[in-house]
């Protein structure tokens, strides 16, 4: 593959008008910004309604006898908070969000290799979401996110609905991986050769792959569950010769890559967000590059570690479990580096930064209670407890979550022109830190103590954590709620933040905010690595971005 | 068989839309081979499902189900594979442009796939209707084979289909001697569909 | 003349299979040298149609696939 583009300008360097109408720009919108903003908003919208689907399992395990809601509906409620937070806000949220609008800017692209097919994933988003939250009305699925067979098998029409905005959200990953992996071949700036280009970009170079290939799989399991549950086709229904394990490889396969799916685009920010902020280079910028594709690679191979209680031969855990020992240390060597690029930098703790650090910290414990989980011995004895949710939710909420916080407070500016307010920025993240904290951390020991998970009801002797994680998880979700406020209030009366606010020194933040339609006026030519502040930038061509000289619509050879 | 040269390209004499069109061909390579690596990974899934349903030590074929007609399914592959051959040389043909001779290939493509098809209706109906083999009441052997084959015979109507619509365009002068990436991706799209069968026929029928 | 079709059956995949075997190896050998991403895919596919029409004959050979009667 060859590492620079053919003509003088990117790849087929050519401006097409801009589009006419409100329908062209903003609804049907092919360009990748756009697409990106409405990736996001809709992300949001999910993240609200999962949020509250969240603060009902809090308030009814507010008393060790529930009574807030029926153990049935108990059931469809942790099961698409699960879902939709997975599947509606997270993953998209961060490869289609952030990653449809900053990569392009990023490789110095005027978009990525196939807008329509762009287009066409960001749309089939909301509707399967809305099939997916429909399930409430005609019974929605009760079996976790993960629903195994058996009890997937028999539960009412909502499964089906599942499974079917399941298999349709994952076309749209799909679609969207292939687009990525594509751009970033083909369409990198002249002169962007793979060891220039920016780690967010590795980041989503590693995260693509796993989008093709983990979720098709997923696709063919939830077809599987679909055509058994409406057709009788055996698969799963051991009476028939199926057999539930089956399920739970298959669902693994994919779901492992998935949490690397929801991680890994994360890094990749915090990867910019640290060193701009520490205005030093990024410590081992080949080992956090090549550490993302390790990761991505050896997601592959550890999903059985999910499976540590199904009946498995010793035999066969013990591969699992070494590898997964075994991704720590490619995740270690970000965390090492990241922090190594904060040794000794001028640190500008605004809210994005605060939120990159907290991530670099909450991240690592969450990682630290993986390798607990990892070991065998251990994970027999609180797998399906309250431990495996604490784990997950800091990996995930602690890290994946506080990504996006710091993601938006980083490019807020970049897409829009304005910056977020400080102040209630700061408000956010430290009750946050504080609510989330409060909430999980308790988890731990709730689990280790024998609390299992996905219950309505518990023993009283748990009842003064479940208090302790409920009260401060109303504190998280009203940090949250002063996120959302800031965002919409600082769209209209934010600060102007120029260019440039942050003194980035990629290539996307070399061009206006928010960025003309066409992104640069003359692709530029790159000669280095972005992360060497104090030095001149690696750019040649970039003269006419930030003046008014007039674009020339057409072909650029 | 007179030698014909290909149609007038539609876009002949404008160079900018050309120019786009030759940088970005390893664009669209590179996707629509990504797409079949992700179609890859749908029919593995399946197998991988067949396979481990298969090894769960119950006999193969199940008790009351006779084993699958290998005879008849080999000339059922035989004519996908002689499909591919086709296909290859319609795609040759072109490149050098005789259209008479593509057109000739192309055709013989689409009526060897139709055939195949038909040989797969066939195989289903006897299944059905004589050895009471079906798709939900025959356990995991009815499960996995109609699951599989169905999904591949699902790929191949489509690729007939992409073919035909494919013949159509180059006769309306779509593609000429230089730009003619669709018949390009219609040929690995259907060698893609061959070699899965490839596949399917020996872990069905073979092993 | 009455023909069982099993081995007609058998007879065309044989013969079919091994016409098409030779008319892929001979598109392979001569493509052998072509430069391009699409071309080394085109190879491969080619290079299994081989084994595809190897093993079709083979089946209707009885060689493979050739098992007892199911019990």
């Amino acid at each position: 593959m060859s590492a620079t583009a053919v003509h003088a300008g990117g790849i087929a360097d050519h401006i097409h008008p801009e589009p006419q109408g409100f329908v062209r720009r903003y609804i049907f919108s092919i360009d990748h910004k756009i697409i990106g903003i409405q990736y996001l908003i809709t992300g949001f919208v999910f993240l609200i309604l999962a949020g509250m689907l969240a603060e009902v399992i809090r308030t009814q395990l507010l008393h060790a006898n529930g009574g807030f809601v029926s153990p049935d509906v108990y059931n469809e409620v942790y099961s698409m908070h699960g879902s939709a937070m997975v599947w509606l806000v997270i993953i998209p949220l961060i490869t289609g969000g952030f990653g449809n609008v900053i990569m392009p800017l990023q490789i110095g692209a005027r978009d990525v290799a196939f807008p329509w097919l762009n287009m066409i994933s960001f749309w089939i988003f909301p509707v399967a979401g809305l099939m997916l939250f429909s399930s409430f009305l005609i019974g929605a699925p009760v079996a976790g996110w993960t629903e195994y067979p058996p009890m997937s098998l028999q539960a009412g029409p909502g499964t089906s609905m599942w499974a079917a905005a399941i298999f349709l959200i994952g076309v749209s990953s799909t679609l969207t991986g292939i687009n990525f992996v594509v751009t970033m071949f083909q369409m990198r700036a002249p002169g962007m050769t793979w060891t220039r280009m920016p780690l967010f970009c590795w980041a989503q170079l590693a995260t693509a792959p796993l989008l093709m290939i983990a979720t098709t799989a997923l696709a063919a399991a939830l077809a599987a569950l679909f055509i058994e549950r409406q057709f009788g086709v055996p698969f799963y229904d051991p009476t028939k010769g199926g057999s539930p394990v089956m399920w739970q490889h298959m669902f693994w396969f994919y779901s492992h890559p998935a949490v690397y799916i929801m991680v890994l685009p994360a890094f990749g920010m915090i990867s910019e967000i640290i060193p701009t902020f520490a205005r030093k280079p990024i410590f081992g910028y080949k080992l956090i590059a090549f550490s993302s594709m390790a990761i991505a690679l050896a997601g592959f191979m550890v999903w059985a570690h999910h499976m540590f209680t199904s009946g498995l031969a010793p035999y066969l855990q013990l591969p699992f479990m070494i590898i997964t020992f075994i991704i720590a240390i490619p995740t270690g060597v970000k965390i090492f580096s990241w922090t190594a690029t904060l040794w000794g930098g001028k640190i500008h703790f605004t809210t994005s930064m605060l939120f990159a650090v907290g991530f670099v910290a909450l991240f690592t414990l969450g990682g630290i209670t993986g390798i607990f989980l990892a070991a065998v011995p251990f994970d027999l004895h609180v797998h399906g407890t309250y431990f495996v949710v604490a784990h997950f939710h800091y990996v995930l909420v602690g890290g994946s979550l506080m990504g996006v916080f710091a993601g938006t407070y980083f490019y807020f500016p970049k897409m829009s022109g304005r910056l977020m307010n400080e102040t209630l920025g700061k408000w956010h993240f430290w009750l946050f830190f504080i609510g989330f904290n409060g909430t999980f951390l308790p988890q731990h020991w709730l689990g280790m103590l024998g609390m299992p998970r996905r219950v309505p009801e518990y023993d009283p002797q748990f009842q003064f954590w479940n208090d302790f994680s409920s009260i401060s998880s109303y504190v998280m979700t009203f940090s949250i709620l002063l996120f959302f406020i800031n965002v919409l209030w600082s769209l209209r009366n934010g600060k102007k933040s120029g260019p440039n606010p942050w003194g980035g020194r990629t290539l996307d933040w070399q061009i206006p905010s928010p960025p003309h339609y066409y992104n640069f006026k003359n692709i530029p030519t790159v000669y280095g690595l972005p992360y060497d502040f104090g030095q001149p930038l690696p750019y040649k061509g970039l003269e006419e971005e930030l003046t008014d000289s007039p674009v020339h619509v057409g072909a650029h050879y | 068989m007179a030698v014909a040269s290909l149609p007038h390209g539609s876009s002949a004499g404008h160079d900018g839309v050309d120019q786009l069109y030759a940088d970005t061909r390893a664009l669209r390579l590179q996707g629509m081979l990504l797409f079949l690596v992700s179609d890859c990974i749908l029919f593995s899934s399946f197998i991988f499902a067949y396979l481990y349903m298969r090894n769960s030590g119950q006999g193969w074929p199940p008790a009351g189900i006779s084993r699958l007609d290998v005879a008849f399914a080999s000339v059922n592959s035989v004519v996908l594979f002689g499909s591919g051959a086709t296909m290859h040389y319609a795609l040759e043909n072109w490149k050098h442009n005789n259209f008479g001779r593509y057109a000739l290939f192309m055709l013989a493509t689409i009526v060897l796939g139709i055939g195949f098809l038909s040989g797969q209706a066939y195989e289903y109906t006897n299944l059905i209707f004589k050895e009471h083999v079906t798709w939900a009441g025959s356990g995991i052997f009815g499960a996995s084979f109609f699951t599989l084959t169905g999904m591949h015979g699902f790929h191949v109507s489509v690729g007939v289909l992409y073919l035909i619509i494919l013949f159509l365009q180059s006769v309306h002068g779509v593609y000429t001697k230089d730009k003619y990436f669709g018949l390009t991706a219609g040929t690995l799209y259907w060698h893609f569909v061959d070699v899965i069968w490839v596949v399917l026929f020996s872990i069905f029928y073979l092993i | 003349m009455h023909i069982d079709p099993a081995v007609l059956e058998r007879t065309i995949a044989i013969i079919g299979g091994i016409i098409v075997a030779i008319v892929s190896a001979k598109a392979l050998k001569d493509d052998w040298n072509t430069p391009g991403l699409d071309n080394q895919v085109f190879k491969l596919m080619l290079g299994l149609l081989f084994i595809g029409a190897i093993v079709a004959a083979l089946a209707g050979a009885n060689v493979l696939g050739n098992f007892p009667k199911a019990a």
